[in-house]
């Protein structure tokens, strides 16, 4: 099993490729707002890297958000076309997920959060299990103030990984003792996806490409101005 | 042997793909609509087009090739819209023709959608002559254009402020008759005078370049000062002000270049009172005339894929580190 994993929900544009063996080759660039024009020549380049054809990949994995709307349509536009043009099933998995993934050896209770931009973070709560992580609450964006009242209510040590936690730090300490992670795990990673995918690939929890759909959290503004003129 | 051309756009509110064979054969052209989910808004919203790409390509894609009844492994090249329109909706449609491309190991080509409305009269009327004049209206641009080649363009007018289309869009708003205002405004207009109100025809008689934002001033200061109007004759009007100005600098436009035709494109050449008035000019002139079908002068693929792969054999392909550009120009 061969499986393609893309993920584009933060300013980085990342892809990987791997399988049983763990990850084959994977790639991850940083340029602002450059996803559609980066992210076609990295999986080329990382197929290549990983000396193989196209279609030798069995599945693609997609990070499907919470995160940047534009990026995110351009990696899961990108990753459907994919796999529909395969053939092949997809498996979906969350950012925050894949941002808590890297962590999962801590005791701690985990914040996995990301850069919702307009004041607010993108979050969800981890706990280490036996052979990966768990998801204790919904990924919900908020204001980094609620994200951190909401950790207070929980209680204990904490863990806060992710560029949201970085850039409302001061917010967060406020609060509470927590340990944040360095910059370097502080966008999702895309060996996290193959390897993510790669244990529910075992489990056969794959999804068809059409049931794919981005986590977007945040209803467009046209609509929110239209219910809110509707009950004023 | 075959070529197959699979075309895709997503620069505005319809997702389309077609597959074209060789320069000309549409084997099939697929166009989802999303009008109705930016209806209650009264125009349409970028990120709910967005969204909405993002759900609909690949079962567009799927569909385009199905009716053309080939796989997508035959596909000899993948064409596809990357500017100008909203960027968030063209985006959708790059990534996924990039990934198409890449899985089929065929070249892909960015198109400008502009040129795609050129391409829509080649598609019924293969043997054209150059050099022909264009008139491109749509919601967007109002330009005439002498085409004297394939590839080989030169903007002869354009609107120095509204497009046509969009001040249709605008003035049906205003008589309250829903989003999209053009089909709204061409069955409403069936029904008044286009004689009963003489609106201003803006730069009657100066160049080739259009106005309509004093149209769209004239109509609303006119229903104010006369609130029992009839609605339908104030659409019928406004139309026949639009026609007019149209056609008096495409009749110009043809004479100035010596053109062998007139070509109308875009989606206000969907217009019934411009296409009936087009014919008429063309047969009081004595120059031919060609308006293709209304599927073709509204947005879709198909005519994408015509001038992809026109580009493409004459340019080659395109990098595949492509961008969309909103604002892309007709000549680059
Ligand atoms: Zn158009």
């Amino acid at each position: 099993m061969l499986i393609l994993g893309i993920e584009t929900s933060t300013e980085q544009v990342g892809c990987a490729i791997g399988g049983h063996e763990g990850v084959l080759a994977s790639a991850h660039t940083v340029r602002g707002r450059q996803h559609a024009e980066s992210l076609a020549p990295q999986i080329d380049f990382v197929r290549r890297q990983a000396r193989i054809e196209m279609s030798e990949i069995s599945l693609v994995a997609v990070d499907i958000g919470p995160g940047l709307y534009t990026g995110l349509r351009v990696g899961v536009a990108t990753a459907v076309a994919t796999a529909f043009a395969l053939g092949v099933p997809m498996i979906a998995v969350s950012s925050l997920d894949l941002v808590a993934f890297p962590v999962r050896f801590t005791p701690k209770l985990i914040m996995a959060t990301l850069d919702a931009r307009r004041s607010e973070v993108f979050y969800a709560l981890y706990r280490q299990v036996p052979g990966g992580i768990q998801r204790l609450s919904e990924p919900k964006v908020a204001t980094p103030e609620e994200a951190s009242s909401h950790l207070l209510a929980r209680g204990g040590d904490c863990l806060l990984v992710g560029d949201g936690a970085l850039r409302y730090r001061r917010v967060f300490e406020e609060n509470h003792r927590s340990d944040f992670v360095e910059q370097g795990f502080a966008h999702p990673s895309a060996g996290s996806l193959v390897q993510l995918a790669h244990a529910q690939a075992l489990r056969e929890e794959w999804i068809n490409p059409w049931e794919v759909e981005p986590l977007y959290l945040r209803r467009p503004d046209a609509e929110i101005n239209w219910h809110s003129r509707e009950r004023p | 042997m075959t070529f197959y051309t699979l075309g895709i756009e997503t620069s505005c509110d319809e997702t389309a793909a077609a597959v074209l064979e060789g320069h000309d054969t549409v084997l099939s052209s697929v166009v989802s609509s999303q009008a109705q989910l930016h209806a209650r808004f009264g125009g349409v919203v970028p990120e709910i087009a967005s969204r909405a790409h993002v759900e609909l390509i690949t079962p567009v894609v799927a569909d385009a090739l199905g009716e053309a009844g080939i796989r997508g492994n035959q596909v000899d090249l993948v064409a596809v819209t990357s500017g100008p329109g909203l960027i968030g909706a063209l985006l959708v449609g790059l990534s996924a023709a990039k990934a198409l491309a890449l899985v089929w190991d065929v070249p892909f080509i960015g198109v400008n959608h502009l040129e795609a409305h050129l391409y829509a009269s080649f598609l019924e009327e293969p043997e054209l002559e150059f050099p022909l004049v264009v008139l491109l209206v749509s919601g967007g641009h109002t330009m005439l254009i002498e085409m004297r080649g394939h590839g080989d363009f030169h903007i002869l007018g354009r609107t120095v402020d509204d497009a046509a289309g969009e001040a249709f869009d605008k003035v049906a708003r205003y008589l309250g008759l829903g989003y999209p205002g053009g089909p709204a405004i061409d069955l409403l207009s069936m029904e008044g005078d286009p004689e009963a109100i003489d609106f201003p025809r803006a730069m009657r008689n100066e160049g080739l370049d259009f106005s309509f934002s004093g149209l769209k001033t004239a109509v609303v200061n006119h229903v104010r000062s006369n609130p029992d109007v009839d609605v339908a004759d104030v659409a019928a009007s406004f139309q026949e002000a639009v026609v007019d100005v149209l056609l008096l600098k495409a009749e110009r436009a043809v004479e100035q270049v010596g053109a062998t035709g007139l070509c109308l494109a875009g989606g206000v050449a969907a217009n019934s009172s411009l296409r009936e008035r087009t014919l008429d000019l063309s047969m009081s002139r004595g120059f031919p005339a060609y308006l293709p079908s209304r599927s073709m002068c509204t947005d879709n693929a198909a005519m994408v894929a015509a001038a992809g792969a026109r580009r493409f054999h004459d340019d080659g392909p395109s990098p595949l580190d492509l961008g969309a550009d909103s604002s892309l120009p007709l000549l680059g």
